[in-house]
């Protein structure tokens, strides 16, 4: 069969690709366009039809890609696919670069691929059943579709333009349906946040894009591969000159910003810093990360499936795709694990204490990309990639879960925000025991019990974090080091360890403070407030407690039941692969099946080699002892969570919320990042645009406009005066007209105009009335004759170097007489009166004319 | 939201569900459509249009069905005929030396012929005005079939005021081609679309449409910078008339201050030709204002820096450059849509297209000089600037003029980093801004025909009562913003990357490159902003409770402009490929001229005439012998 594969698609044209991404485009076109005619089920069939079966396609894909590696041993294969040429842009020196829509599936993309269709599927067929009642059910099922079609765009592009095609498409499709139920504004708000911080890092990307295609002369991923080495070069011209701006010089007043040595940078860190940038953004990562707790709004298989298992981990994968860049910068290769460690830090703090399901786990969700940020910084590509993978199945299954939980909740109670509140949940395992094991089952992945999928990525990376070191390339590293180019110090390594594990803790902590809060103990969602009553709850003095149900009533309705089973089954799938997946990692092998590092091992392979990524001396040998972090973190925080809500029901964690109750208040605000922004880069944004737009309105207009308007309305005022009606006002104005001319014709005016030629010089006098001309040509100071005669014209020569002085004197019909002198020169090297000699000649011919008429 | 919310979403009954048959019926109908534009060629046109026609929504009737089943098969027909490596069956087509003439006198014969229309015929002169438009349409088909290249084509010349050797004389290459492509396109949709809302002196509305396309294709394509300066001056009159007599309540002061504004600039390019020509006449004994011919006189420094800025005052105000664009916001808040299209889509791309042939190619050395400077002028006055301003408008359409002086301001960009990749950007880009621009313009005339108001605050929640008007809004606003997929992101991705390979800017190419990424960012900033406040959140004003959704007349005049939208940004080579020839002859003529004289101080010494540039169309008086 898989000759057969083979044959109909061989891999330099790969066409199996069109229907793996024309499918869910399909899908998207028919249900946004005619959704709503066709009715639900139709559109449930088409939207359900068109991933499963790109879903299959992948898989054939898969199947051919496992062939052919299989074929050509230790080599990076893909399989290509080439829409058509899209556009060419030119390089350095107007050297054409093509941009083809192409398409290639290797080992990296092909994981990604099943990923996106495999959960994706799942998904769709869970929001099938979770959106039925929605009265936008085609609307959100278009977006979904298009949303997987961007994402398999953005995997399976083969050039970094085309990749941003999709980068762009699944930000639109993420606002789009963050902004999904459009009349609540927070909702419309929450998606124009995301687009814009995600645009923020676009940014990021374009400037990456112009910096690769000039340095690189190519933008595909084997044309920047192979080129990687221009953007490392130890000659000073090459790098990038931060400052002063692109190498310039200041002169002048300016010339104190002119430092002693220009700062540069290499254009491998440029590059790098401007793809970290559009990764931050992507994958919520610190300082961009604060659109995606409030993408919640969305609706939850949304959350699952945009910002937990695909769209997020997009900036991983791009990573992970431009590694052999990355690599060659140690400053980035920190920066990017420094991020991904504090991030993961930070996001667990506010994770422990928020009481909205949904916000716990966007937190988590910020939490684990961090860890992945953490991996592929230390240059542990497989192992960061390898979180993307597990951390898709677990996070999916938690959202659905608590998508689950929020839909028989909100049956119950009837209150978007209510039945996502953990203060109302409790004892929920009794009702709904299938989503109860599935949460669990996801739960223990991500707190990293052993055995479970989560466990051996997490773990993967805590061990490479502690033992690898960036540095720079064999080749350069003398000239580099010679520079004083950055060192990651050595102690980076251990700090990274402590920090992961640290958030490791807290993450097994509050993932089960947040599983038993939802599942154990009692239910608390009998009584519901009044919406005012919530909102005293919430601001009032008691603002934080839990307790406090004394003004709640009973609300009559159902006990939470468990969801129908398109919700159920995608639940318990997704839960076997959170706990079994773990098995296809590195260093086991079970089943037959290929272990990850193997089957990713071509794609990492040159950056492996290259030896930028420095193991520190012994630490082969770490991995068991080191292990004992992740297991210790995983023991600490579920034993304190248990011991705090199960064994002690909550007390704990209420007296510790009342001895900080400021440091609680400011976790639960989350650290009040949001309005730190908006008081920093929003408020100066906001006002650099007021000022702008003032500036237009007054001074622009006002001063261009405005003002010269009134200089011509004064102008006009003053000469109105003149023309007003009274007849001796005009013979006035006459007689002092005429005086003028008259007094114009009466003194004379010696004007001349000079041409030269090698040396001879011609002097014509301007005409006029009844002129005579005396000249003084010889430069004598005496007139060469007495009388004036009507001769015009003088002849002189200058030989070079040489200067003299021709006077020329004129009398007119009524005896009076002027003169002028005309000085000559013929300097020695240049004929100086040739110069701007145009603009001598053309202006005579205007007087001569004048003379004339 | 909506993207695609779905040409349904408002209809007042809930429509029949198909049943399982008829779903399956379609099934098969598509795919024997599919099969068919596989095996058999030159069907795919036919069956999508037919597909469109059969899909359109059931509430509209053969007024919309046809129009848009014509117009997707003929973008269909448009793709497939001018994909790259197409070959062509026919023997090319024999350049017909009058096509342009055609193209520029028929509307301008019709605006005569109008004149003779009765008043009262209103359908008449509606049918009349816009079959003329749509045959000045079909004549362009014939600039498509030629390959364009490096070369001029079209070329016709004849001397027309013998004394002051004055040329009519036009000709075309791939810089102009998409602009009167564009020109033609443009014209009819906006005239059709404001049929809707102008109801008051119709003839002469009908007169100063015909007669500002026929004065706009002229001045395209002229190349004797007499016939072009009186094409230029000729456009201005109707502009200047529509804004004044059908604009909104402060036309006079807007139609004012736009022709001030404009002729203070033209004056001053007036007296350039003058002296330019009599120049050519002191170096070469013969008067003449062609273009090919000026462009071999070499001028000392001082003269043409005088001259290139006389020239580029004129193109940078009509573009509109920081400081000289604040008549623009006035001019578009004031005019009526269909001006307001016309403006923005057309007249603002003969600043671009003047700067680009004229100023960079009468006086490539002053140009050279001056460009980094300019371009500094054009991110931060123009990208950077106008994004701000246009964030904080609160009338959406001084918000689209004040983007409008943003996306120009990368048109420029582009033209004075001078790479291929930039210049091909800008062209395209001039494009692309003519197109989304025009279609937002068109979807604010719609909100403005129901409410008489532009002012944002007076909406929001709109998505609710008109879901197909937000859908095709956020389409519009998508291309705008530069999504991939659109057409917006093509321009700005070839512009931006070819700024910063440029090396016209001095130390300054990779601040100015990035300084253009940046505007990435605040188009996002205020085109969104602009579409959550009038589109999201709850109904605030109760007016708009009830708003009808966009009608078939206003479907037919926004659908060109999304299809074409999507053809850009999906196949842009189609329309890079002709300009890529033509791009290469300016950038080889500059380089040419510059490499002999560099600058800073290019040239020293008298007037020079130089060998006629060898792309340029043979002279009339070789032509002659």
């Amino acid at each position: 069969m898989t000759n057969a594969l083979m044959t109909l698609f061989p891999p330099d044209a790969f066409t199996l690709v069109a229907v793996i991404l024309g499918m869910p485009l399909l899908g998207a076109l028919i249900n946004g366009i005619w959704g709503k005619r066709l009715g639900n089920n139709a559109v449930r069939l088409m939207a359900l039809t068109a991933i499963g079966v790109s879903f299959v396609a992948a898989l054939l894909s898969f199947l051919a890609l496992d062939t052919l590696s299989h074929a050509r041993k230790d080599e990076h294969v893909r399989l290509v696919w080439t829409a058509w040429e899209w556009m060419t842009t030119s390089g350095k020196d107007s050297a054409p670069i093509g941009i083809d829509v192409r398409f290639s599936i290797d080992a990296l993309s092909g994981v990604m691929m099943l990923v996106v269709t495999g959960v994706g599927f799942l998904i769709h067929l869970y929001a099938t059943s979770y959106m039925e009642h929605d009265e936008g059910f085609a609307r959100f099922f278009a977006y979904l579709n298009l949303f997987v079609f961007s994402m398999l765009v953005l995997i399976l592009g083969d050039n970094l333009p085309l990749l941003f095609v999709g980068w762009e498409g699944v930000g639109l499709c993420s606002y789009l349906l963050i902004g999904f139920w459009y009349q609540k504004a927070e909702n419309a708000a929450a998606g124009k946040k995301a687009f814009l911080a995600n645009r923020i890092g676009d940014f990021g990307l374009i400037c990456a894009m112009f910096l690769i295609a000039y340095y690189c002369g190519s933008l595909d991923w084997k044309g920047i591969a192979d080129h990687a080495s221009n953007l490392v070069s130890s000659h000073e011209a090459a790098q990038v000159h931060v400052w002063p701006l692109g190498g310039g010089q200041y002169t002048g007043v300016l010339s104190f910003l002119q430092p002693k040595s220009p700062f540069t940078i290499t254009a491998a860190t440029a590059v790098g810093l401007a793809l970290l940038l559009g990764c931050t953004g992507k994958s919520a990562q610190i300082p961009l990360y604060v659109w995606l707790p409030d993408a919640m709004a969305g609706p939850t298989p949304v959350s699952a499936l945009i910002h937990a298992a695909t769209m997020v981990t997009a900036g991983i994968y791009l990573v992970c795709r431009m590694s052999f860049v990355f690599v060659l910068s140690p400053f980035v290769m920190t920066m990017v694990a420094c991020i991904g460690a504090a991030t993961a830090l930070f996001a667990a703090t506010i994770a422990l204490v928020q009481n909205d399901i949904k916000k716990v786990l966007a937190y988590s969700t910020v939490s684990q990309l961090g860890f992945m940020f953490l991996g592929v910084g230390v240059g542990a590509f497989t192992a960061g990639f390898f979180h993307v993978f597990t951390h898709a199945f677990f996070k999916a299954c938690l959202f659905l879960g608590a998508g689950s939980v929020i839909h028989a909740m909100h049956a119950r109670i009837h209150d978007g925000d209510l039945s996502q509140d953990l203060r109302k949940m409790g004892g929920l395992r009794k009702y709904m025991p299938l989503t109860h094991w599935t949460f669990l089952g996801a739960t223990a992945a991500i707190i990293g019990l052993p055995g479970t999928s989560g466990f051996f990525s997490k773990d993967e990376i805590l061990f490479k974090a502690f033992i690898n070191r960036s540095e720079y390339h064999p080749a350069l590293k003398g000239t580099l080091e010679r520079l004083h180019a950055f060192q990651p110090p050595t102690w980076l390594g251990p700090v990274l360890y402590g920090v992961g594990v640290a958030a490791a803790t807290m993450t097994a902590f509050y993932m089960c403070r947040l599983y038993f809060r939802t599942f154990w103990g009692e239910f608390n969602g009998w009584k519901v407030g009044t919406p005012s009553e919530v909102a005293a709850q919430e601001h009032g003095e008691h603002g934080h407690k839990d307790h406090g149900n004394d003004h709640l009533q009973i609300v009559a309705g159902p006990a939470p039941k468990e969801s129908p089973w398109p919700m159920t089954v995608p639940l318990v799938i997704l839960a076997a692969f959170s706990v079994f997946a773990g098995f296809l990692n590195p260093g086991f092998h079970i089943f037959a099946l290929p272990p990850m590092e193997h089957w990713l091992e071509p794609v990492f392979k040159d950056v492996m080699e290259s030896g930028t990524i420095a193991v520190r001396a012994g630490g082969e040998h770490l991995e068991f002892p080191l292990a004992a972090g992740g297991v210790g973190a995983f023991l600490v925080g579920t034993s304190v969570a248990y011991w705090m809500y199960i064994a002690q029901k909550r007390k704990p964690a209420d007296a510790i919320a009342a001895a900080f109750p400021r440091l609680h208040r400011l976790m639960l605000e989350k650290w009040r990042i949001d309005e730190l922004y908006e008081a920093t880069v929003l408020a100066a944004v906001d006002s650099l645009a007021e000022t702008a737009a003032a500036f237009d309105q007054w001074i622009v207009d006002g001063i261009l406009a405005k003002v010269s308007s009134a200089v011509v309305v004064a102008l006009g005022a003053a000469l109105r005066v003149l023309q007003n009606g009274v007849v001796h006002v005009y013979a006035a104005m006459m007689v002092v007209g005429l005086t003028s001319i008259g007094w114009f014709f009466v003194v004379p005016h010696p004007e001349a105009v000079v041409t030269e030629t090698a040396g001879d010089y011609v002097i014509v006098a301007g005409p006029g009335m009844g002129y005579g001309y005396r000249w003084d040509a010889d430069g004598n100071g005496r007139p060469d004759t007495e009388t004036f005669s009507d001769q015009a014209t003088v002849r002189v020569h200058l030989d070079l170097g040489k200067s003299q002085v021709v006077r020329l004197e004129v009398k007119n019909a009524f005896g009076f007489t002027a003169g002028r002198e005309i000085s000559l020169s013929r300097p020695k090297p240049e004929p100086t009166l040739e110069l701007g000699s145009l603009g001598g000649q053309i202006a005579p011919m205007g007087r001569q004319n004048g003379g004339q008429n | 939201m909506s993207v695609v919310d779905t040409l349904h979403a408002s209809q007042p009954e809930v429509p029949s569900k198909l049943g399982t048959g008829q779903l399956v019926g379609l099934g098969i109908l598509a795919v024997l459509g599919v099969l068919a534009t596989r095996y058999v060629s030159g069907a795919l046109p036919i069956v999508l249009a037919v597909g469109v026609a059969a899909l359109v929504p059931r509430r509209h009737g053969a007024g919309v069905r046809i129009p848009l089943a014509v117009m997707s098969g003929l973008f269909a027909l448009f793709v497939v005929r001018l994909w790259p490596g197409t070959e062509v069956q026919e023997a090319p087509v024999e350049e017909g030396s009058k096509l342009l003439s055609w193209l520029l006198g028929l509307p301008i014969a019709g605006a005569l012929a109008v004149l003779f229309l009765p008043r009262q015929s209103v359908k008449t002169l509606k049918a009349t005005t816009l079959g003329i438009m749509l045959v000045t349409l079909a004549a362009t088909v014939p600039l498509l079939s030629v390959p364009m290249g490096r070369a001029f084509h079209f070329n016709q010349d004849f001397l027309w005021i013998e004394r002051f050797g004055i040329h009519y004389h036009v000709a075309l290459d791939g810089i102009s081609l998409w602009l009167v492509v564009l020109t033609a396109f443009v014209v009819p949709i906006a005239t059709y679309a404001s049929f809707g809302s102008i109801d008051t002196r119709i003839k002469d509305w009908c007169f100063s449409l015909l007669l500002l396309e026929g004065a706009m294709i002229g001045a395209f394509v002229a190349m004797d910078l007499f016939l072009f300066y009186i094409f230029w001056e000729l456009m201005l009159i109707p502009m200047y008339v529509m804004i004044g007599v059908w604009g909104g309540s402060n036309r006079i002061m807007a139609a004012v201050k736009f022709f001030l504004y404009t002729m203070f600039g033209s004056v001053l390019m007036l007296v350039a030709i003058l002296y330019l020509a009599f120049s050519y006449q002191k170096l070469s004994g013969e008067l003449s204002f062609d273009y090919f011919d000026l462009q071999r006189v070499l001028l000392p420094r001082e003269t043409q820096l005088w001259l290139w800025a006389a020239f580029t005052l004129s193109f940078a105000i009509k573009v509109p450059m920081f400081p000289l664009h604040t008549w623009l916001p006035d001019a578009h808040t004031e005019a009526p849509t269909g001006g307001s299209v016309i403006l923005a889509a057309v007249m603002l791309k003969l600043g671009t297209y003047g700067y680009l042939r004229f100023s960079l190619g009468l006086f490539p050395e002053a140009s050279a000089e001056l460009a980094a400077n300019l371009a500094g002028v054009a991110v931060l006055g123009g990208i950077l600037y106008g994004a701000l301003c246009a964030w904080k408008q609160d009338d959406v359409k001084r918000l689209v003029a004040y983007s409008s002086v943003a996306h120009l301001g990368y048109v420029m960009l582009g033209i004075f980093a001078a790479t291929p990749s930039s210049l091909e950007g800008s062209v395209l880009q001039m494009v692309n801004h003519g197109v989304s621009t025009g279609a937002l313009f068109l979807l604010v005339g719609v909100v403005y025909d129901r409410r008489h108001t532009r002012m944002v605050d007076e909406f929001g929640g709109l998505a609710k009562p008109m879901p197909v008007y937000a859908a095709l809004f956020v389409v519009a606003t998508l291309a705008s913003v530069g999504l991939p997929g659109t057409n917006g992101f093509v321009g700005e991705f070839l512009v931006i990357t070819g700024t910063f390979m440029s090396n016209k800017l001095g130390h300054f190419s990779g601040v100015q490159a990035v300084g253009a990424a940046i505007g990435v960012i605040l188009g996002a900033l205020y085109m969104l902003g602009v579409v959550q406040k009038m589109f999201f959140g709850p109904i605030t004003n109760p007016v708009n409770e009830h708003l009808p959704d966009v009608n078939g007349r206003e479907i037919v005049a926004l659908a060109p402009f999304v299809l074409a939208i999507f053809v850009i940004g999906l196949f842009p080579k189609i329309f890079l490929d002709p300009i890529h020839g033509a791009v290469s002859r300016v950038r080889d003529d500059l380089q040419a001229r510059i490499e002999a004289s560099p600058p800073p101080r290019f040239y020293q010494g008298a007037g020079k005439l130089l060998a006629r540039r060898p792309e340029a169309p043979v002279a009339l008086a070789v032509q002659g012998k």
